[in-house]
């Protein structure tokens, strides 16, 4: 984690360089070479994002491929509100959801992360709090659920299609972690 | 405080070493932050997203028509697809112009009587022979000029051709069969289409259209003849009539499949 | 035979008992070579003959060494050469990128990897890279003949037969294609019909006139430009008439061509000065 001053600022893009709005802009006018342009900034993390979530390579590539074309026929579809990289988030995990959906054998799980250690438990007390903490101590399962509904946005049924667990599972699993992250925090 | 996800983080993260509070917090910085997107770049190998990217473009560039993706999925190969997707008999139009050429010719058979059957019979080879007459052609395709240049014999490419508006016509007479009056059935329009259709192309080499004109003016003549001199509407359909026209078709057959042949040695 | 890419000796075709092309012999080798000559002189006939379009009645045809009255070795020169007609058809709801395949798989390529290959890298080559997915009928006409000449070029065949490929062009298209053309040339033999001396001039290491169905020259642009010397003249009036053909130049001039004018200097000859002492009047209403 790099701390520090950063004279671009957050947003960081070097001058001349069309904004990611510009190039959907240009995608909706049927520009391929603006297409292009924004794959090559955005397919990258998309790949890493959606490899978390499913561990078959080729589906994750195939789903960014989907990704792709999707916003290529919906770029007139963006209307402006925040990130474009969030947007495209946005279809990425659906298409994934519903692929997951019709392939319900694809491999999804993905190598848990390691148990943090004693010092990284104190960093993510300092940084995310209490709450950073208490989510670390929610078991693999319950996470994920909280993952994907929380942090994706996805509604109980694409939770489940994604985990690849019944409906009812994800609400059973969700109504635990809250309720063991109210005990946490009480 | 400003911070940017530094090299080791992202690479910790695409190994799935990062905890799991680190790696969604990771996961929303990143997702507004365009330095640390286009940082992510570097971890994601190049061949991949070379292959990713040609798959994306090659969609945007061809647009098949609903026939074209049709044949592809009946496992059609591409190159083969793509020849024929051009035929303007195979197009939507023409086969739903042909479906309600063989309905109208179904009710006939059926509210019409004798001579209402009479109509089906004859109607029904006719159908495939016009769509085989403008399957392809000088005065048909747009680019026969270009295409007899090409090393693809354009005897082949019209064989091609024929043969899958004959199969797709075929087809919808099989349909339009099954609403037949009860003793006709299949023979009626199966062997006489093939026949009609063979005769057509395998005199047609010179002037297609004129063929076509020929075969279709002497099959109404042999159907109604027949019909006149036996009383029979279903004359057409007796075993030794369809012995016959199995024979033309059988004449027929064989010189295209010879002349297919000697195209092929050149 | 000496083993120029095309060669053609005593080659007549007739319609019905008119001869469009009668008796005529060249050869062709690698460079541009231009046929120039007013419309309805055989130019389009010759080319489709030599593109195995169309017959001819009389006199041999040697292309690459091939003999188009043989079957086998017809199909042979198919795989070599690339034509583009002077009305090309298309298929309008296909993309430029469609089309082309389309013409990819007539000229035999099967793979579809290898195909897609050289389909994109002909689009490229005339320029048409941001457009491949558009429908043809979207396409503006001087983008039409873009897609023409890149069917042409696919599989890079070692000779070219292009009929007026810059029909109807405005200047700007027309330079590129004369750049395109000429880098083309530079490795294989590129014909090329034409009724614009410029195009000649520009491109041309080679020029054929015909007129009439007959070769009346064949030789280097300049040495065609030569055949003119001595019957060019300008003067500061339009001469009197019956003296040959006169027109008025950019500069205010008057120039003319074929008996010496009262009062006139004799000027420096062009293409088109020689050009139209060959074709004679009914040259002069196409030179333009």
């Amino acid at each position: 984690m790099t701390l520090g001053d950063d004279r671009k600022g957050v947003g960081g893009r070097p001058q001349g360089e069309p904004s990611d709005a510009r190039l959907l802009h240009d995608v909706a006018a049927g520009n391929r070479s603006a297409l292009e342009t924004l794959y090559r900034r955005h397919a990258p993390w998309l790949l890493l994002r959606l490899s978390r979530r499913c561990a078959d390579e080729g589906v994750v590539e195939e789903v960014v491929q989907d990704t792709f074309l999707a916003v290529w026929r919906g770029a007139g579809r963006y209307a402006g509100r925040g990130q474009v990289g969030a947007w495209i988030w946005g279809i990425a995990i659906r298409r994934l959801v519903d692929r997951l959906r019709r392939q319900p054998r694809v491999l999804r799980a993905v190598r848990q992360a390691h148990e943090p250690s004693a010092e990284e438990r104190v960093l993510y007390g300092v940084e995310h709090g209490d709450l950073g903490s208490a989510l670390e101590r929610l078991s693999p399962e319950l996470r994920a659920v909280v993952q994907a509904t929380i942090l994706d946005g996805l509604t109980t049924r694409e939770a489940s299609a994604l985990l690849g667990i019944p409906a009812g599972t994800v609400k059973t699993r969700m109504m635990r972690a809250k309720a063991q992250l109210r005990g946490e925090l009480a | 405080m400003i911070w940017h996800a530094d090299a080791e983080m992202l690479r910790a993260y695409a190994r799935g070493e990062l905890a799991w509070a680190s790696a969604a917090s990771l996961e929303a910085h990143v997702e507004r932050c365009d330095r640390c997107t286009l940082a992510a770049g570097a971890l994601v190998d190049r061949t991949t997203l070379d292959r990713a990217w040609a798959r994306i473009d090659d969609e945007l560039i061809s647009k098949p028509g609903i026939v074209e993706r049709g044949l592809r999925r009946l496992a059609v190969p591409d190159h083969l697809a793509r020849l024929l997707s051009a035929t303007p008999s195979l197009s939507v139009s023409w086969l739903l112009a042909v479906a309600i050429a063989f309905g109208f010719a179904v009710t006939a058979a059926n509210a019409g009587g004798r001579g209402g059957l009479l109509v089906y019979i004859t109607i029904a080879p006719l159908l495939p022979l016009a769509g085989v007459a403008v399957a392809y052609g000088p005065g048909v395709d747009p680019t026969y000029e270009i295409g007899l240049s090409a090393p693809l014999r354009s005897f082949r490419l019209l064989l091609l051709r024929s043969a899958a508006v004959l199969i797709a016509t075929l087809a919808i007479a099989a349909v339009s069969s099954v609403f037949l009056p009860a003793g006709a059935g299949l023979v009626i329009w199966l062997i006489p289409s093939i026949a009609v259709t063979s005769t057509g192309l395998a005199l047609g080499s010179r002037r297609p259209l004129v063929a076509a004109g020929a075969v279709a003016v002497a099959w109404i003549l042999a159907a109604f003849v027949a019909e006149a001199r036996s009383q029979d509407v279903l004359r057409i359909a007796r075993l030794d009539a369809q012995v016959a026209l199995a024979a033309v078709a059988l004449v027929a057959v064989s010189a295209l499949w010879r002349r297919w042949r000697a195209v092929e040695g050149d | 035979m000496s083993g120029a890419a095309i060669e053609i000796r005593d080659v007549e075709v007739r319609y019905g008992s008119k001869r469009a092309i009668a008796g005529v012999g060249a050869q062709v080798g690698v460079g541009v070579t231009g046929l120039l000559g007013p419309n309805g002189a055989g130019k389009t006939t010759l080319l489709r003959v030599l593109a195995t379009v169309a017959g001819y009645d009389a006199g041999s045809i040697r292309i690459l060494g091939f003999d188009p009255e043989s079957g086998a070795e017809r199909t042979e020169i198919r795989r070599k050469i690339g034509y583009m007609p002077q009305e090309p058809g298309f298929y309008q709801r296909f993309t430029a990128y469609d089309f082309v395949d389309y013409i990819a798989i007539l000229k035999e390529m099967t793979d579809r990897g290898v195909r897609r290959g050289e389909v994109r890298r002909v689009l490229d080559a005339v320029g048409l890279g941001d457009v491949m997915g558009t429908r043809i009928r979207a396409l503006s006409g001087g983008m039409r003949r873009r897609v023409a000449l890149a069917q042409a070029l696919l599989g890079s065949p070692p000779v070219l037969l292009l009929d007026e490929p810059s029909a109807g062009l405005d200047p700007e298209l027309r330079l590129r294609f004369r750049d395109l053309i000429s880098s083309l040339g530079e490795d294989r033999a590129v014909l090329l019909s034409t009724h614009h001396t410029e195009d000649v001039a520009a491109l041309c290491r080679d020029v054929i006139v015909l007129h009439r169905g007959s070769i009346l020259f064949q030789g280097s642009p300049a040495s065609l430009a030569a055949t003119a010397r001595g019957r060019v003249w300008l003067s500061d009036t339009r001469p009197e008439a019956g003296a040959g053909l006169a027109w008025r130049t950019g500069d205010g001039k008057v120039r003319s061509i074929g008996a010496r004018p009262s009062g006139a200097i004799a000027a420096e000859p062009t293409i088109e000065d020689a050009y139209l002492l060959m074709v004679g009047a009914s040259g002069s209403e196409d030179a333009a």
